[in-house]
């Protein structure tokens, strides 16, 4: 028999708020790594494009085994695999947050090395005819171009990465997959739990949908606010909201 | 060929801004230039004319090392463009050496190449404040002058993809401008606008010549050429073929090729 009360009793009822509590937990994990991964993914696709061998070998190969490996494989190399050749125990957490921003960061590079191939080589030419070296040219004219281009590949894979968390309940994570099972195996109601958990992971991924139209709308070059344009400071102009420029 | 440039007009001084020797440039098997010697001095404004693939956008380019070059010598100011030499042979410059003397090197696309992402104010003051190191109002103040200057007061706040073909190349020359270089260089800049727009850009360029801006410009625009240049090179298979004053060129061309070139555009 499907128990509507249970599910009602979880949405609404719960005074532990166990499965709010799961949702925070997947959100902080997945903003967290996404974050991490976004950095490394940076530094990595930079890397890869390298004119120095010694910085696109290893790119290469981290990207290699990364996105050649399942990602559950990867988590459970660190979760059993590590203190069997060390002494370091990671709790499930920092295991989960460690993994998945590595694993990120590999799709990010990919992503993000594309974004800046996608700017005008014109942009770059103009930059050094203007004096700027490559680094001051890519962080001051390339970056900021690519990423526009990075923002709607970047939406997806926080889409993904919110509902992959729920690889985490294999080590035993309270996020809401591991929650739902956790507490319907109690009570023999893990198929009503999991609709909760569904119910959760919606409502995750519909208000990120909002939040990224509105950053997309941000970045659309033609309802970018000129005046805001002229006076802001490096996050403002690279994101399009922030803190102006106030000058001296 | 003709190497002398003495004839240029009202220039009295005799200090040479550019001077390549032998330059040698190729890409893969196709020469592009082959042994070119080309002087600029200061204050002249150099028109290059030629046939597609002559090598006129190479020569420019090499100038200011956006492209290597094989072998040969480029000086600008009197000093070694791109390489130092090391017992006779060319070792390519650090960056810092090459990004510093660009930046004295003003660089005007056919494209434009405008900061898509910064509006024709931003453009204009980004590289004297992060590379010369301009106070933000005094680099703000300057750009507002220039762009008064190229008659574009009122589109400070214009993203380019706003602004009209002609509009952006005269904010792309502002830009230039900005940097206060001793030379200026033109990529056929007018030859992506609509014919209307091309007057706007090349009366910027005549006033630049006028002010006594030494400018090296390759172009296709022949009457600029006539009315502007102190002096015409005319460039063809990767070599120039002829120069000298545009009333030598245009009037008394000696060579065949030149004539030939210059009848196909001047019926």
């Amino acid at each position: 028999m499907f128990r509507w009360d249970q599910v009602w009793y979880y949405l609404f009822q719960d005074p532990h708020l166990y499965f709010l509590q799961a949702a925070w937990l997947t959100l902080w994990i997945s903003v967290a790594a996404q974050s991490i991964g976004v950095v490394l993914g940076l530094f990595l696709a930079l890397m890869r494009m390298s004119r120095f061998a010694f910085l696109r070998g290893p790119a290469g190969v981290y990207l290699w085994f990364f996105r050649g490996s399942p990602l559950l494989v990867q988590v459970l190399l660190l979760w059993a695999g590590l203190p069997k050749v060390s002494d370091i125990l990671l709790p499930a957490w920092a295991c989960i947050l460690v993994s998945f921003s590595l694993n990120e960061g590999a799709y990010m590079s990919e992503i993000i090395r594309a974004a800046i191939g996608s700017v005008d080589a014109g942009q770059t030419e103009a930059a050094q005819a203007l004096g700027m070296r490559y680094s001051l040219a890519m962080r001051r004219i390339v970056l900021p171009q690519a990423m526009r281009v990075v923002i709607p590949p970047l939406g997806n894979e926080f889409n993904n990465m919110m509902k992959t968390t729920s690889i985490a309940s294999v080590i035993g994570l309270m996020e809401l997959t591991g929650r739902a099972q956790e507490l319907g195996a109690q009570a023999f109601t893990t198929f009503e739990l999991l609709i909760v958990a569904t119910v959760y992971y919606l409502i995750l991924t519909t208000i990120w949908e909002f939040v990224q139209r509105w950053i997309e709308n941000k970045f659309n070059p033609d309802k970018m606010n000129v005046e805001v344009a002229t006076e802001k400071g490096t996050m403002a102009r690279m994101l399009g909201f922030g803190r102006p420029y106030m000058g001296k | 060929m003709t190497t002398d440039v003495g004839a240029s007009t009202h220039i009295d001084h005799d200090f040479e801004m550019v001077r390549t020797e032998k330059l040698v440039k190729s890409f893969g098997t196709n020469t592009v230039l082959n042994g070119v010697d080309f002087t600029v001095k200061k204050g002249q404004a150099v028109v290059v004319i030629g046939p597609s693939g002559s090598g006129k956008t190479t020569l420019l380019r090499c100038l200011n090392h956006l492209e290597k070059i094989d072998s040969g010598r480029i000086y600008i100011n009197g000093q070694l463009v791109g390489y130092r030499e090391r017992n006779g042979k060319l070792v390519e410059e650090t960056e810092v050496n090459i990004a510093r003397m660009r930046a004295q090197i003003g660089f005007v696309f056919q494209r434009f190449n405008l900061f898509a992402h910064m509006t024709a104010l931003q453009n204009i003051i980004e590289a004297p404040i992060h590379v010369l190191g301009v106070p933000h109002e005094q680099a703000v103040a300057q750009a507002r002058e220039l762009l008064a200057k190229v008659g574009l007061a009122d589109k400070e706040n214009a993203f380019p993809h706003r602004l009209s073909g002609g509009q952006q190349q005269r904010v792309a020359i502002a830009r230039a401008l900005a940097m206060s270089p001793d030379l200026m260089l033109f990529d056929e800049a007018t030859s992506a606008l609509d014919p209307e727009l091309v007057g706007e850009v090349l009366k910027v360029m005549r006033d630049l010549a006028e002010e006594g801006m030494t400018m090296v410009a390759v172009t296709h625009e022949m009457g600029f050429a006539r009315d502007v240049a102190d002096h015409v090179v005319f460039m063809d298979k990767a070599q120039i073929v002829e120069q000298g004053s545009s009333e030598q060129i245009f009037e008394y061309a000696e060579n065949p090729r030149t004539r030939e070139f210059l009848n196909r555009f001047l019926q």
